[in-house]
Parts: C-alpha cells; sequence; structure tokens
C-alpha cells in the first residue's frame, strides 16, 4: 500500500483503466457462458411442464435418448429413458410437454418407422382430436414398421426370380431351343422353297405340290374349256336346255290328261264305295243268318241228344249203381 | 589374431551399442517424466497461487488486468473475424451438401457438432498458444535468463504471482474467451445460413441444439476447453520457469528449444483432441 502514492497519476488512471476493462471482458465472458447455460438448459427442456408417455415395444434398436416423437411432422414429445421391463420388452419413457400433449387423445396410435437411409422415427398418429386426452403415466404399444425386415424376403425372391431368368436363358433351355427352332424358321422363309418351305419342311414336297399346283392349273385350264363346250352343248342353239323345253310342254299336255283320268278313276272309286256300302249291309244280315243257323243247331243238337237219352244207341252200356 | 578374441571382442561391441541405446532411452523417458511431473507441479502452483487471496492485491491485480486486456485485446477480434469467415464457408458447404443429398435436417446437427464441438475449441486454443502464450513464455524465460525475476524477488515481490500467474491466467482467459464468443456466433451464423433473417425457425433449431448438447456431449465440451486453455497456458510457461539454462550452454539453441516447447504443447493438444473424440463417439 505504501507503493501506490510512489506510483504516477497516469499509472494509475492506465491500471483502472485496464481493470475495467479486464472486468467488462470478464463480464462478457460470464455473459456468454451464463447464456448459453440457461439457452441450452431451454433446449433441452429443463423449464418445460411435462407429462410421461411409456411406449412398449419389442425392440428399442435406433431409439436413442433425446429422439423426438412427431405428431404431423412436428416434435410433441422426447425420448427421457429406455429400460428394459421384466417381460423383456423395451420401454421407452418419453417427455411430453404440457402445451403440445393435447395432441395426443387416448386413441392415438404411435409408431416406431425403420428406414433403409436416415434415423429411426417415432411418430403419434390421432384420428380423433375429439377424444379424451391421453393421461399422464399412460403406457401405449409401439407398431413397429421395419423396411430392413423385408429385405431378406426380397433378397429370397429375387434369388428365385434370377434362378429362373437363369434357368430361362441356359444354353439347353427350352427359350433358347424354341429361339433355335425360330430362326431356322426364319432361315427356311428367307430361304428357296419360302413359306411353303417352312411349312413343308422338304424341298422334295415343295417341288411336288408346286407340280401338284402347275398340273392343277392346267386341269382349270382344261375345265374351263369343257365348261364352254357344255355351255354351248346344253344351251346353245340346238342344244340339250330347249329339247328339255319341248318335254317339258309334252309332260305338261300329259298331266292334264292324267288329271282327267283321275276324275274318272274318282268317279269309278265313287262308285266302288257304294257297292262296298251294299256289301257291308249284306254281310250284317249275313250275321243274322248266322244267327238263325246257329239256334237251328242247336236245336237239332238238342234233339239228338234227346234222342241218344232216350233210344240209347251205345253198345256198352253200364249201369252205375249210386 | 585369436579369432574368438575377436569374436568376443565384436559381441561385446554390439552390447556396448545397446547398452547405451538403452541408457540413452532411459534418460529420455526420466526427463520426459521429469519434465511432466514438473508441469504439473506448475500447475499446483500456479491454481493455489490462483486461490491465494494475496494474489489479488492491487499491484498484483493491476498486473493481471493488464495481461488479461493486451493478451485478449489483440487476439479477440481478428480470432472472431478469421472464425466468422471459415464458419460461414464451412456452414455453406454442409448446408449444400446436405440438401444436395436429401439431408437438409441433418445439416444443422451437422455444423454444431463439426464446428462448435470441435473446431472452434481446437482452433482458438491454437490461437491463443501461437500469439498469447508461446511468446509470453519467450518473454519470461528471458526475463529469468536477465535476472529480472531474482531482481523483483530482491524488491520483495513475488515473481510468480506478478509476472507469471497474470500471463498463466490471461492464456486460459483468452482461450474460454475466444471459445465461449466463436461458438456463439458460429450458432448464429448457423441459424441464419440455414433458415434466414427469420424468427420461424428458432423452435425447430432450439430442439436441434438441445439435442446435440447432450449432458454428456457437454460436459465433454466444457472439460475439453478448460484442458486445452489449460495446456496452452502452462507448458509453456513451465518451460520457461523450469527449463534449465544449461541447455542452451549444451548446444541448444534458443529457437531450438521453444521449438521443441512448441511441439510438446501441439502434441498435448492433440492428444487432448483424441480423448475428447472418444469420450464423444465411442
Amino acid at each position: 500500500m505504501n507503493e501506490t502514492p510512489a506510483e504516477p497519476p497516469v499509472a494509475v488512471n492506465d491500471s483502472s483503466g485496464l481493470q475495467f476493462k479486464a472486468a467488462l471482458l470478464l463480464l462478457l465472458m460470464i455473459l456468454l457462458v451464463g447464456g448459453s447455460i440457461v439457452y441450452l438448459m431451454y433446449a433441452r427442456g429443463v423449464f418445460e411442464a411435462t407429462q410421461k408417455l411409456v411406449l412398449v415395444a419389442d425392440d428399442s434398436e435406433g431409439v436413442v435418448v433425446g429422439m423426438d416423437l412427431t405428431f404431423s411432422g412436428f416434435p410433441v414429445g422426447r425420448v427421457s429413458q429406455i429400460e428394459l421391463s421384466p417381460e423383456g420388452n423395451a420401454r421407452m419413457i418419453m417427455e411430453i410437454p404440457r402445451r403440445d400433449a393435447h395432441w395426443l387423445r387416448t386413441t392415438s396410435i404411435f409408431t416406431l418407422e425403420r428406414g433403409l437411409v436416415g434415423s429411426t422415427r417415432l411418430r403419434a398418429y390421432s384420428g380423433i382430436l375429439t377424444d379424451p386426452a391421453l393421461e399422464d403415466g399412460a403406457a401405449r404399444t409401439l407398431l413397429v414398421g421395419d423396411a430392413s425386415a423385408e429385405i431378406p424376403k426380397l433378397v429370397a425372391s429375387a434369388k428365385e426370380l434370377i434362378q429362373n431368368l437363369k434357368a430361362l436363358t441356359a444354353a439347353d433351355s427350352s427359350l433358347d431351343a424354341s429361339l433355335g427352332n425360330v430362326k431356322t424358321l426364319t432361315d427356311k422363309l428367307n430361304g428357296k422353297g419360302g413359306a411353303l418351305g417352312a411349312i413343308l419342311g422338304d424341298e422334295k414336297h415343295t417341288e411336288k405340290l408346286l407340280t401338284a399346283l402347275d398340273r392343277a392349273n392346267s386341269l382349270l385350264a382344261k375345265v374351263d374349256g369343257l365348261a364352254a363346250k357344255a355351255d354351248t352343248q346344253v344351251f346353245g342353239p340346238s342344244g340339250l336346255m330347249k329339247d328339255a323345253q319341248a318335254t317339258v310342254v309334252q309332260l305338261s299336255g300329259l298331266l292334264s290328261e292324267a288329271r282327267v283320268s283321275l276324275k274318272k278313276v274318282d268317279a269309278i272309286l265313287i262308285d266302288a264305295q257304294s257297292i262296298s256300302a251294299n256289301a257291308k249291309e249284306s254281310t250284317a244280315d249275313l250275321g243274322v243268318l248266322r244267327a238263325d243257323v246257329e239256334s237251328s243247331l242247336r236245336k237239332v243238337d238238342h234233339l239228338i241228344n234227346e234222342i241218344n237219352r232216350k233210344w240209347p244207341f251205345k253198345r256198352d252200356a253200364e249201369l252205375k249203381l249210386p | 589374431m585369436d579369432p574368438q578374441a575377436s569374436l568376443s571382442g565384436r559381441v561385446f561391441d554390439k552390447a556396448g551399442a545397446g547398452l547405451r541405446h538403452l541408457r540413452r532411452l532411459n534418460q529420455l523417458t526420466l526427463g520426459w517424466l521429469a519434465r511432466a511431473g514438473r508441469t504439473l507441479h506448475f500447475a499446483a502452483m500456479m491454481l493455489s497461487l490462483a486461490m491465494s487471496p494475496s494474489t489479488y492485491r492491487r499491484d498484483n491485480r493491476d498486473a493481471i488486468a493488464k495481461q488479461l486486456v493486451t493478451g485478449l485485446g489483440a487476439n479477440l477480434l481478428w480470432f472472431t473475424v478469421l472464425c466468422a469467415l471459415v464458419s460461414v464457408v464451412l456452414i455453406r458447404i454442409v448446408v449444400v451438401t446436405a440438401l444436395g443429398y436429401g439431408l437438409s435436417k441433418f445439416a444443422l446437427e451437422m455444423v454444431v457438432r463439426v464446428l462448435v464441438l470441435e473446431l472452434i475449441p481446437i482452433t482458438a486454443a491454437v490461437f491463443v498458444a501461437l500469439r498469447c502464450t508461446l511468446p509470453d513464455g519467450v518473454e519470461l524465460a528471458e526475463m529469468r535468463r536477465r535476472g529480472e525475476l531474482q531482481s523483483l524477488q530482491g524488491q520483495a515481490i513475488e515473481p510468480m504471482q506478478r509476472e507469471v500467474l497474470p500471463r498463466v491466467m490471461a492464456g486460459v482467459f483468452s482461450v474460454l474467451m475466444l471459445v465461449a464468443v466463436s461458438c456463439v456466433m458460429s450458432l448464429g451464423l448457423a441459424y441464419l445460413n440455414i433458415y434466414g433473417f427469420t424468427p420461424w425457425g428458432f423452435g425447430g433449431y432450439t430442439r436441434v441444439v438441445g439435442q446435440v448438447f447432450s449432458p454428456a456431449v457437454s460436459i465433454i465440451l466444457v472439460m475439453k476447453t478448460l484442458a486445452f486453455s489449460l495446456a496452452v497456458s502452462l507448458i509453456p510457461m513451465a518451460s520457461a520457469v523450469y527449463d534449465s539454462v544449461d541447455n542452451v550452454l549444451q548446444g541448444r539453441s534458443k529457437a531450438a528449444r521453444e521449438l521443441a516447447s512448441m511441439v510438446r504443447l501441439f502434441s498435448v493438444i492433440l492428444l487432448l483432441e483424441v480423448a475428447s473424440l472418444m469420450f464423444n463417439y465411442y
């Protein structure tokens, strides 16, 4: 303290100025560090009133403490703790800020989605926002959607598909044989015989068919000439057709004559019908006559029997005692 | 000449060379351990002096204030400007790359992790070491060589309190201050780069920052920054106070000694960084 008066006044001013600046720097640092700490505490949700939500899943893989629970893409809570339940399930304890808790209802669904790329996501879906609010400490089961779990199935299917393709495209496969046949067919189509050669398969057969066609053509030409001649002979001035017309006229006359003859026959038939009617009546009279003859014969028979009884002509008559 | 005698002579020569090598290794190890022990002793002494009320007497306070203001005043502005420029470039690169890959939601987290947690603390430590504490150490060594520290003792002034401790405190404070200012500035620049001049991204931004700065990560950042500041301040001063003048007499030049001190300091900084990375990501 004795040294202070010995120092020049300028130095005192300098030292007080330096101390002020140093104090300012210290204050600035305290403010920065203190402000950062308060901001980080705010960012970590230390000052927020929260409620708890327990999400239960078979597997907590990909879930880390601090991870967000999102609703419509907005974070409404974060994982504060992950623990193993006595049943062996993963229990994720979420901190839900009270101001965001109204988005979660008793009917809300919670999902855990694991994508092929990126981090795991926890999502909440509330279908009916008028349902009762989710109570503090509620436990819900997580629905797990795991894209990577589908990979083994996908790989197995792809492997099967590749094997099938391999079998299809192998050197001795049916497809290869079919393609070979198609090539042979197209070669034949482009060859000498063309489509006929491809269909018949052999050049000899093709030649035979072509010869047959040629012959058929010449035959048709002959038939054509023949038809012309036949036309002349049939429809010509002295052809068959004219004779046929005359014959038809004659036939018509014959038919009219036949019609007259038939009328006559018809009259004869009527006569015959009347004759047969008479014969029928005669037949009825014959019936009566027959009845009379039968009765006369019965009477004669009866008479003979009477005579036989009264005058026995039978020689070996035997008397039988009762 | 007897062949057996020559063979045994060669064997003895080889054994002697190996023994000399071992002796040299032993000396190096002992020297390294002695230096580490002296540095730790110096750190303990500085800590006890910093806790001592007599250190904060008016005359010492003036010395501390002078070192704080001169040490930091020269560095704060330049470092902040340089750090802002580098931060803007890095943030832009990360954001554009993340957008290109459709990973924009990870951009902010990556910016915070890369810049605030890793790059800024080590850059600030190296900057303070090169601009402040290594020159201070050299100055102190020169004062010691000139006998100024002994003359202070003759004036009933404790040189550790008057000359050494203020420089150590200035180094520690400079690193802490630069890290605090640069981290806050980088966080602000990251927000502006990603969201622009709008307050509507603040909620999402705060949430991501909160997720990155978990308690473990925050503690590691604080410990790492403290360790950097102590290493940067203590190692050059300890070298200046304890390295014997004999070294110079043995043929080591002043520049070589300063270089050795700098390499030692950077090795320690590197080890601290590796340790913090291991704690953070394993």
